[in-house]
């Protein structure tokens, strides 16, 4: 039922109790498909609540939720045959040989036959599982459990992929081996991963929402770095009159000190400034030229990468502000 | 119902490579052994209605064990969270389960079906008590599994889970003993919810509806309560 051009989830005004607990408020969001989404929050936001209830194992106290345009109240298979779900802690069977499990996963996928087989081999293969297929998944490690996790996860082919702190429990090799996979799935599949690692998001999501204490706190993170792009300038002179011209430069919103480490620094030695400005191509030009007409030499001045740091330390300290 | 299959497979290997099963298998038939062999020489009846009270008694003492960790030790181990994302129905995976289980209490009545094979090389008995004891007993023990089943539903500790399923079993074994303390009509009704009233004339050899109905109603309403209890998240 899914419709070309319509969002693959879209969550409107979504809550969710636990007893007298509220642990998800009023979220609202919409996923776009072949995105690759990141839900970063602290541990105890409520990220697994959401997805949870997104993958139709909770049901949200209110508000609505729909999956491939599949309501997962009242449609609860046909999101559940769309949506494909890693928990936290790679949860599985320990009775269970790799192999058999994951072909008990493709059957009840919905897979049969050669079908199952090959979606199997595939998997193993995609996640380097070949050695341990004959293990009882109860004497992996915890790198291999979740690995056998997000393998179980590709075997029918889902629209949207949920991953819950995939690389938790995983060594850097297989930290970047999960993320080059993650990567490697944009387009064809849509994916939603939550973690508490503010690098790891950074480095695989095209996109980054921002929970903290249940509540969404920007459904896009990385638009306004964007839109309103960090310039770093080092330049020798006295701050006082590096910072008054540069501010006179129209689209120049602010500009800071970076700080500097060393004490005994002169004040003909260049030192470090943050700028943010609008997006104008034209403005770094304009800020070379405004600092040379007053006699101060530039020695750099580029764009930085969007600072999800930034921005998230920015936003989780507001309404904890507000909260105090 | 097309993923029943699948889940009745995986159901029986976890009831199978657990060593619960074996250990009650082992105690029910050691006990039910030992039970037979001195009935018979005391009685010299071909006789197993003593055997059957028997294994009732013994059946509410160990379903409990074998229903314990249906759903209790999924919902500890957040296996639940796997299965219920997966496309399954909650049906499918209560049936599965259930009837795994009663596989096994079905498997441990076979073997006990060597009693009667020796009572009919050696002697002559009378082979309806006989049959309908093992429909009671399987009846029973489909109720018995529906509850259990439910109170694996309704926890995530598997002893909780046994220690509800043991009482409520130990309880409505005795109820009829409370019903003559009570006044018309309530003294029918509690008496009429005694496991031990409804089993009773299978053990001797008689087959009332009313008692199968019973039994079959019980499960089927302990089925829809887990059902429902698996479905409220």
């Amino acid at each position: 039922m899914s419709v070309a051009g319509s969002p693959i989830v879209l969550a409107q005004h979504v809550s969710k109790w636990y007893g007298p607990r509220r642990a998800v408020t009023d979220v609202s969001f919409a996923i776009e498909p072949g995105e690759i989404v990141g839900l970063l929050g602290p541990n105890g936001s409520g990220k697994s609540t959401i997805f949870r209830i997104l993958c139709g194992y909770l049901a949200p106290s209110a508000g609505t939720v729909a999956v491939a345009g599949y309501d997962v109240m009242t449609d609860s298979l046909n999101v559940r045959r769309a949506i494909s779900y890693v928990p936290e802690d790679a949860p599985l069977y320990d009775h269970m040989r790799v192999g058999e499990f994951l072909r008990f996963m493709a059957r009840i996928k919905g897979l049969r036959g050669a079908a199952s087989a090959s979606a199997v081999e595939a998997a193993a293969a995609r996640l380097d599982l070949g050695g341990v297929m004959t293990m009882p998944t109860g004497k992996l490690s915890r790198g291999f459990r979740q690995r056998v996790s997000i393998a179980q996860a590709l075997l029918a082919d889902p629209k949207l992929l949920v991953l819950d702190e995939p690389t938790s429990g995983l060594d850097p090799h297989q930290v970047i081996a999960v993320r080059d996979l993650i990567r490697s799935l944009a387009g064809r599949h849509t994916v939603l991963i939550a973690s508490h690692v503010l690098p790891e998001i950074e480095k695989i999501a095209t996109r980054v929402m921002i929970l903290l204490d249940g509540t969404l706190l920007t459904t896009d993170a990385l638009t306004g770095s964007r839109e309103h792009p960090a310039l770093r300038l080092r330049a020798a002179g006295p701050e006082a009159a590096i910072r008054a011209t540069v501010s006179s430069v129209a689209g120049v919103r602010s500009i800071a000190a970076e700080p500097c480490g060393d004490a005994a620094k002169q004040p003909a030695e260049p030192a470090s400034y943050l700028i943010e400005a609008e997006r104008r191509s034209s403005l770094a030009a304009e800020i070379i030229t405004a600092l040379a007409g007053r006699g101060i030499a530039v020695s750099e001045l580029s764009e930085t990468a969007p600072d999800l740091e930034r921005v998230f330390l920015d936003l989780t300290r507001q309404p904890r502000k507000a909260a105090a | 119902m097309r993923n029943f299959a699948v889940l009745l497979v995986k159901e029986e290997t976890a009831l199978f490579s657990s060593p619960i099963a074996y250990a009650v298998m082992t105690v029910f038939l050691l006990i039910m052994g030992y039970s037979f062999t001195l009935t018979l020489f005391l009685s010299h009846q071909p006789s197993l209605v003593h055997i059957f009270f028997q294994m009732f008694v013994l059946f509410m003492l160990t379903v409990p064990l074998i229903t314990m960790r249906l759903l209790a030790e999924e919902r500890k181990l957040r296996t639940l969270e796997v299965l219920l994302t997966a496309p399954v129905s909650e049906i499918e995976i209560v049936l599965a389960k259930f009837f795994a289980s009663m596989s096994l209490l079905a498997l441990m009545l076979l073997l006990s079906g060597s009693y009667a094979v020796v009572l009919v090389l050696f002697g002559d008995p009378d082979l309806g008590p006989i049959y309908s004891g093992y429909l009671g007993l399987m009846l029973f023990g489909a109720a018995l599994v529906g509850a259990g089943l439910l109170a694996s539903a309704l926890t995530a500790n598997q002893v909780v889970a046994a220690l509800v399923s043991l009482s409520v079993f130990l309880l409505l074994w005795i109820i009829d003993n409370f019903g003559w303390l009570l006044p018309s009509p309530f003294d029918a009704l509690v008496t009429n919810l005694s496991l031990s009233v409804h089993f009773r004339p299978f053990a001797v050899g008689s087959v009332y509806l009313s008692d199968v109905g019973f039994f079959l109603s019980a499960a089927l309403l302990m089925l829809l309560l887990s059902v429902r209890a698996l479905a409220r998240r």
